[in-house]
């Protein structure tokens, strides 16, 4: 080990933990309204081709940024309609949603391959450093990544909308019964889901590749959706599991690089094996975090 | 407001008629071509090259029409493509991507009077043939330049799967880095996938984290690669298409490129005289690859060196010839032996001065 690669790990770690966390945050957030949402990789992607095109048209990443949001808002608000309005299927409808989603960013980004933006700007952390050293310059949705996590954590704990919004994913007959309407929390939940997805993708295609590709962010989203488990569904955790697991993969490539004496086929397993051993691990304390009606669709009250 | 909609919409389809209607009276082309591609032809890599290449072609023969489609599946759907092309009158197709032979290849056995041409496979028949660039000796001028150019002596090369002729590429760099410079060593991270543009952005954060100043890669688009060591100030050399060089307008050094227009040019004017011979084409440097332009922060005597080394290798110098130690200390290729051709495939092992491990 040697310094380089350690920092050279935390640099890369931040900087691809930065999109899996607000992915998962996205997440968590809907799920703490009681719907799992596997359509993240979808609507990951569609942030990422519209912010991609939005900066490529306009020059501004910052419009991208806003374009990505607002686009992985609306795909997801299609997915609410169908499984709170119509009460599809969550699994089902999910899984529909990310081929929507890798079909729909591709036919957005086609015409912008191959186009040359500049990207996100970086930002120097109280002039320290050089703007190449990657350790102390990161573009503002790095930055900004703990404190939404905060955000996040302070509205679904610290708030009466919080509060009723866990209640419907625990149990939506008594927050029927409290008063609450389940449907229209859990709109809002998934547009909030949505708009985190969409800059999630958004900070992949903008700071991270400068490019756009069909089906760049490679499973990414999928990663999101263990790690809240990983996050036991609470907004703080998912801050050290975003960090674990871009750290994971980042590692096994400064490993490489720093020349260890391993199969780069067995590097290439590191992030996902330890992903298992997490989800193992964790699966052990039988404590229940899961919100009781995750999953389940609400059909209303007598 | 119905009335204007209705007659915009007329006008439309008498447009379309029009533009449709005459071109059974425009003169025949004296050659239809379709050509498929796995992904975009702006990727600054291999598709571009592909479209590079047969737009050349295009403008060799007056009047030949083109049929052209991307993001072709390497899967069944590939034949249908080719299958639509065909019956628009393609006689002669370009399946320019891996995965795509075996679909063209029953295409070939249904339509005997259509000529297939497959980019970097090994079926043939009357009616198909192969061909692909003999990347691994060209790559080492790369090796030249980018020796040249360190000052850390420490190169970093991302490869997206440690196939053989990939690491063929790597080898034949190094070797070139190391004839100009003794203490240039090269470094590999290997990405798992041919295109997972993060994880190319890390891996070429890693390299340059362990001291490389140069980058270069072999993934499908050099784009992502390219672009994030000219963030951090480190130079780059391009491969697959030679556009790349417009990604990095301070760090670029050179790039090894696919040149296919001669050869598409070539094919075509055959299958026009039916004259069209099968073959497996194998190509380098002077013919199916060049080497970019320089960028501007290349001094001439180095340009000199790389354009030397690169017309030895275009006169037939073979890097692989033996001996040839690993980089474990074993002897690869014995002394008076030397390697080429379907060889290539054949590397599980970096030579000497490559940090890696190749399985």
């Amino acid at each position: 080990m040697n310094a380089a690669l350690v920092l050279g790990v935390l640099a890369s770690a931040i900087a691809s933990g930065t999109s899996l966390l607000y992915a998962t945050l996205g997440e968590i957030v809907g799920e703490r309204a009681g719907i799992v949402n596997l359509g993240l990789e979808g609507i990951m992607l569609i942030g990422a081709a519209s912010g991609f095109a939005a900066t490529a048209m306009t020059g501004n990443p910052f419009l991208g940024v806003t374009a990505a949001a607002l686009a992985g808002a609306a795909a997801n608000l299609i997915f609410a309609y169908l499984v709170v309005g119509r009460q599809a299927n969550q699994l089902a409808t999910g899984l529909t949603l990310m081929f929507f989603g890798l079909g729909l960013s591709a036919l957005i980004g086609r015409p912008f391959v191959g186009t040359l933006i500049a990207g996100l700007p970086k930002l120097r952390i109280l002039g320290l450093g050089s703007m190449g050293d990657p350790l102390t310059a990161y573009d503002g949705l790095v930055y900004l990544v703990v404190p939404t996590a905060i955000l996040i954590w302070w509205l679904l704990f610290r708030t009466t909308w919080g509060l009723g919004l866990r209640a419907v994913g625990e149990s939506p007959v008594a927050a029927v019964a409290a008063g609450l309407r389940p449907g229209r929390l859990q709109y809002q939940a998934l547009a909030i889901a949505g708009l985190l997805g969409g800059i999630a993708g958004a900070h992949l295609s903008l700071a991270l590749t400068l490019t756009w590709e069909e089906g760049m962010t490679a499973g990414r989203g999928f990663i999101a959706i263990a790690l809240v488990i990983f996050a036991k569904w609470n907004p703080l955790w998912a801050i050290a599991g975003a960090l674990l697991f871009g750290a994971a993969e980042s590692l096994q490539l400064q490993l490489q690089a720093a020349g260890a004496d391993v199969s780069p086929f067995i590097m290439n397993m590191i992030p996902y094996l330890l992903t298992l051993l997490v989800l193992i691990v964790w699966g052990w304390s039988r404590q229940a975090a899961a919100p009781a009606a995750l999953g389940r669709n609400f059909v209303g009250v007598e | 407001m119905t009335r204007i909609s209705a007659l915009a919409v007329a006008l439309a389809a008498a447009a379309a008629a029009f533009a449709t209607g005459p071109i059974s009276a425009q003169q025949k082309p004296p050659l239809t071509v379709g050509a498929i591609f796995v992904g975009s032809v702006n990727d600054y890599g291999y598709n571009r090259s592909m479209k590079d290449g047969l737009d050349e072609m295009k403008r060799n023969i007056p009047g030949l029409k083109l049929i052209e489609a991307e993001n072709v599946p390497e899967t069944a759907e590939s034949e249908r493509i080719m299958e639509g092309m065909i019956q628009q009158g393609a006689k002669l197709i370009f399946a320019t991507s891996f995965g795509h032979q075996q679909f063209a290849f029953n295409l070939a056995k249904t339509h005997p009077d259509v000529t297939f041409e497959h980019a970097g496979g090994w079926m043939q028949a009357p009616n198909f043939g192969n061909f692909f660039g003999a990347t691994q000796a060209a790559w080492y001028p790369m090796g030249v330049a980018a020796g040249k150019m360190t000052k850390s002596n420490t190169l970093g090369f991302v490869v997206g799967v440690p196939i053989g002729y990939a690491i063929g590429n790597v080898n034949a760099f190094e070797m070139g880095a190391h004839s100009v410079n003794p203490k240039a060593q090269t470094r590999v991270v290997v990405t798992g996938g041919w295109s997972d543009k993060a994880k190319e952005a890390a891996a070429a954060n890693a390299l340059i984290d362990q001291g490389a100043d140069v980058v270069t890669m072999h993934v499908d688009s050099p784009a992502t690669i390219i672009q994030t060591a000219e963030g951090r100030g480190a130079y780059s050399i391009g491969f697959q298409s030679i556009a790349a060089r417009e990604l990095a307008p301070k760090g670029w050094i050179t790039g090894l490129g696919f040149t296919w227009g001669p050869f598409m040019t070539e094919t075509a004017r055959s299958v026009i005289a039916g004259t069209f011979k099968p073959a497996m084409v194998r190509q380098g440097l002077g013919s199916m690859m060049a080497v970019a332009p320089f960028g501007a922060k290349v001094p001439p005597d180095v340009r000199t060196l790389v354009t030397a080394s690169a017309d030895k290798v275009a006169h037939g110098f073979n890097p692989f010839t033996g001996p040839v130690t690993d980089n474990t200390g074993t002897v690869r290729i014995a002394a008076g032996e030397s390697w080429g051709g379907d060889k290539m495939g054949n590397f599980d092992w970096y030579v000497e001065g490559v940090i890696g491990k190749a399985k």
